[in-house]
């Protein structure tokens, strides 16, 4: 069958507004039921079949594709895709604004300089820390998610280790994410470091591990691969 | 509204700061079948699989491509095919039924199918089916050694309890990375001190993981990670094929192997392609079956609070364990990783795998507080040791440990941290006090012990990979230092990977170093009467708990 440009865009069509529809219906329906019983989410409908994306689609039009810098000095940052749009605070509710100029903080405490840059084609942390190394001046670079979860790298690294991991992020601080800053600059200096004492929560999964795993949902599903990753001034 | 004081009483009940969420498909939460899934089916054209699961071969990704051509014996296809999922399912509960039938038929059947034939099972159904497919005879049990500090003397000291309790594995990981080296060496050192014969594995990056068993540092490895989608594997720099080469690159220098998989990561990673986790899974285990690794440790392990979060969640954590068991495969099954406040909900989650037995019940048992397992928490922790004890005794069931007393404790300790001591001081790395070694001993956690200097310790590590630091090298400071007997045990291990009999299907070692796995002992397990049954010596000490009430002296 001969497919036309046309046909394809009436069929899109046609497809889009019945899944709307659905949704709609869906929707109607759980709020049916909720009324029903008072409070959403208790008894009745327990099933979010339908729902397709947790928040819309961010448009980063207009963004600037980041350069590697030249500067020894700098430190890049690199932030998730729904990094203070979608996301605007991390798992245990600390705002992400407090968290970067946390971090920038602790950089320029020890004398180096930062760079903020949003990672568009990957939400592994481990993946963005080593992507903002490989775009710093220093080669040290450091990733954080929209939920808090942050890793230091260095360029010449594996992608699956790094200088200093700090992966339950209901247990970060901003004093953390300050040392995280302070370290980072120390290692740009070549100095000997001490990594920051590690903590642990055996709870924290069963208590956070629903929440973050939606809250890495609203990360990946603004992932936009070809952009790679953009210039970030908040 | 005015509140009900049995309602506000239920609220604060553990439980309830558990995470739940509704079934939700289109993002994988959802457990056993998601109306994605796809229906089973195969085409074999002159022995090749040209459709799978209702997928052409031309639309394959690579993981059905793996599948389609490693993983399913297309000679065997049709016939298993053509048998229903209900009758596959009843075989596999029927005691009449030989676990060499069962496998013969599992050869031939492709994912969706297996998901179907695990749908037909209840709980109970599932732990029959475990009980029988297990592939060694007796279960066993692994424990995971670490703690905040990264203090080696600390791992070594818990390594030794550890095996003295009757851990026939045992896992390390670090707090920070590049304590690696020290980890395993501790960890190796300390195993040997408490019980000849247990297996060490160092879980880190899988270069840094590969370079410290080819050293002879680790005995064998276990977290190299598959995935259910190919995005999963992508975004990991992955693939199946990259996966099996690794396998292959520790088999070239004779250490055991085993995959690592579960439920819930793709839903994590955001990558799920709405299907179910039980099918992902099985794409997992159908890939490692495909590899040609002996086995897996699943059940979802870190990814536990998502599985536990939907309906069905815990049942297909067993599901998928028994999935392990049906395609041959070793089953080290989880239960590593904290998921529940509440002690019951916990308790009842490992029932599944303790009461009909797995390769290995725990895929990491906290030997140590769970403030200190760097795995973030583990199901069960060293503070459970003696109800865990308890449960065996009061089931005669054989979980894989054992009461032991607190001398024994204290002396394997000692001996434990002074070895490490005395290899350190050989090889010249950093200093490990007497006073380190007197608190590590007596210590319940790395709250009671002492601290160390980081930074220096790092670059001693550092220092160790670079100057070549191999097992031959512990074994000489040992020796040299006056340790003969545990130098001779560490040697020991490391004839293993020349011997290479510990690298087939579920093996583990007795005192003797003797292999004991699914190949020279089988599960015979045919319903009552059979199979492996707690008896004998090993009944008598399970009995003997400690804080038994003495009539004599009552």
């Amino acid at each position: 069958m001969e497919m036309s440009e046309q046909l394809i865009q009436v069929i899109t069509r046609t497809v889009v507004e019945q899944l709307k529809n659905n949704e709609e219906l869906r929707n109607a329906v759980v709020r049916r039921y909720a009324d029903r019983n008072g409070q959403n989410g208790r008894t009745g409908v327990s099933s979010l079949a339908g729902k397709t994306r947790m928040r819309p689609k961010h448009s980063y039009e207009g963004s600037v594709r980041a350069q590697k810098g030249t500067d020894p000095k700098e430190i890049v940052i690199g932030v998730g895709a729904a990094f203070q749009t979608e996301i605007t605070s991390t798992i245990c509710g600390i705002p992400l604004s407090d968290v970067l100029a946390n971090v920038k903080a602790g950089i320029e405490e020890e004398g180096m300089t930062s760079r903020v840059v949003k990672v568009l084609d990957t939400s592994d942390v481990g993946f963005m820390a080593l992507q903002s190394a490989k775009l710093s001046g220093s080669g040290i670079g450091i990733g954080i998610q929209s939920k808090g979860t942050t890793v230091i790298h260095q360029k010449d690294l594996y992608p699956l280790t790094n200088l200093e991991l700090f992966p339950q992020a209901p247990l970060m601080t901003l004093d953390t994410y300050r040392k995280i800053g302070r370290n980072a600059a120390r290692y740009v200096k070549g100095e000997k470091v001490t990594p920051i004492e590690s903590v642990n929560d055996p709870m924290v999964r069963a208590k956070f591990q629903v929440k973050a795993a939606l809250m890495h949902i609203i990360e990946t599903e603004q992932l936009d691969p070809e952009r790679g990753m953009i210039v970030w001034d908040q | 509204m005015k509140r009900s004081k049995r309602i506000e009483a239920l609220d604060q009940r553990a439980v309830n700061k558990d995470g739940f969420i509704d079934e939700w498909p289109e993002m994988g939460c959802i457990a056993m079948k998601s109306p994605y899934d796809p229906k089973p089916s195969i085409r074999v054209e002159n022995g090749v699989i040209t459709e799978l699961d209702g997928k052409k071969r031309e639309d394959f990704d690579f993981l059905d491509q793996f599948i389609a051509d490693y993983s399913i014996r297309a000679d065997r296809a049709d016939e298993s095919m053509a048998m229903s999922s209900l009758s596959i399912a009843r075989k596999i509960v029927d005691i009449e039924t030989p676990r060499k039938e069962i496998l013969k038929i599992i050869s031939g059947i492709t994912p969706a199918k297996m998901v179907e034939v695990i749908n037909h099972l209840n709980v109970v159904e599932m732990m029959m089916g475990m009980q029988k497919m297990r592939a060694r005879r007796i279960p066993g049990n692994q424990a995971h050694i670490t703690n905040l500090k990264d203090d080696p003397v600390q791992i070594a000291a818990d390594a030794a309890e550890g095996a003295l309790r009757g851990f026939r594995e045992e896992e390390t990981t670090t707090g920070v990375a590049r304590y690696a080296p020290f980890n395993a060496m501790a960890l190796l050192i300390g195993s040997q001190a408490g019980r000849k014969g247990v297996l060490t594995q160092c879980a880190v990056e899988e270069a840094t993981e590969l370079e410290l068993g080819i050293r002879g540092l680790t005995t064998y490895a276990e977290t190299l990670s598959v995935y259910g989608t190919e995005k999963v594997f992508i975004d990991g720099d992955d693939t199946p094929y990259s996966k099996a080469f690794l396998n292959s690159a520790y088999a070239s220098r004779g250490l055991k192997v085993r995959f690592t998989s579960g439920s819930g990561s793709e839903v994590l990673m955001g990558s799920s392609e709405k299907k179910s986790m039980l099918y992902l899974e099985c794409k997992c285990l159908f890939m490692t079956k495909g590899a040609g690794c002996q086995g897996i440790q699943n059940g979802s392990v870190s990814c536990i609070g998502v599985a536990a979060s939907v309906p069905a969640g815990i049942r297909e954590v067993m599901g998928e364990n028994l999935v392990a068991a049906l395609l041959g495969l070793e089953c080290a099954s989880s239960n590593d990783q904290s998921f529940s406040n509440s002690d019951m909900r916990r308790t009842a989650r490992t029932m599944l795998q303790f009461m009909p037995g797995t390769d290995f019940i725990f895929s990491g048992y906290a030997a140590e507080p769970n403030y200190d397992n760097m795995f973030a928490g583990s199901n069960f922790d060293a503070e459970d040791f003696d109800d865990y004890n308890v449960l065996q005794r009061d089931m005669q069931v054989d979980g894989g440990l054992r009461p032991v007393t607190e001398e024994e404790v204290i002396r394997v300790r000692s001996e434990a941290g002074k070895a490490v001591q005395a290899v350190f001081k050989y090889l010249g790395l950093t200093e490990i006090t007497d006073e380190q070694v007197e608190a590590v001993t007596y210590a319940h956690g790395s709250r009671d012990t002492l601290k160390r200097d980081v930074a220096a310790d790092l670059m001693a590590a550092d220092d160790m990979m670079k100057r070549g630091i191999t097992g031959v090298d512990v074994v000489r400071a040992l020796a040299e230092s006056g340790y003969t007997s545990l130098a001779d045990s560490i040697l020991s291990m490391l004839k293993q990977r020349v011997i290479g009999d510990y690298m087939h299907t579920a093996a583990i070692l007795d005192e003797n170093f003797q292999v004991m796995s699914g190949v020279n002992t089988p599960n015979d397990y045919l319903g009552p009467g059979t199979g492996y049954r707690v008896d004998g010596s090993r009944w008598e000490e399970i009995k003997a708990i400690p804080h038994r009430i003495d009539a004599n002296t009552f």
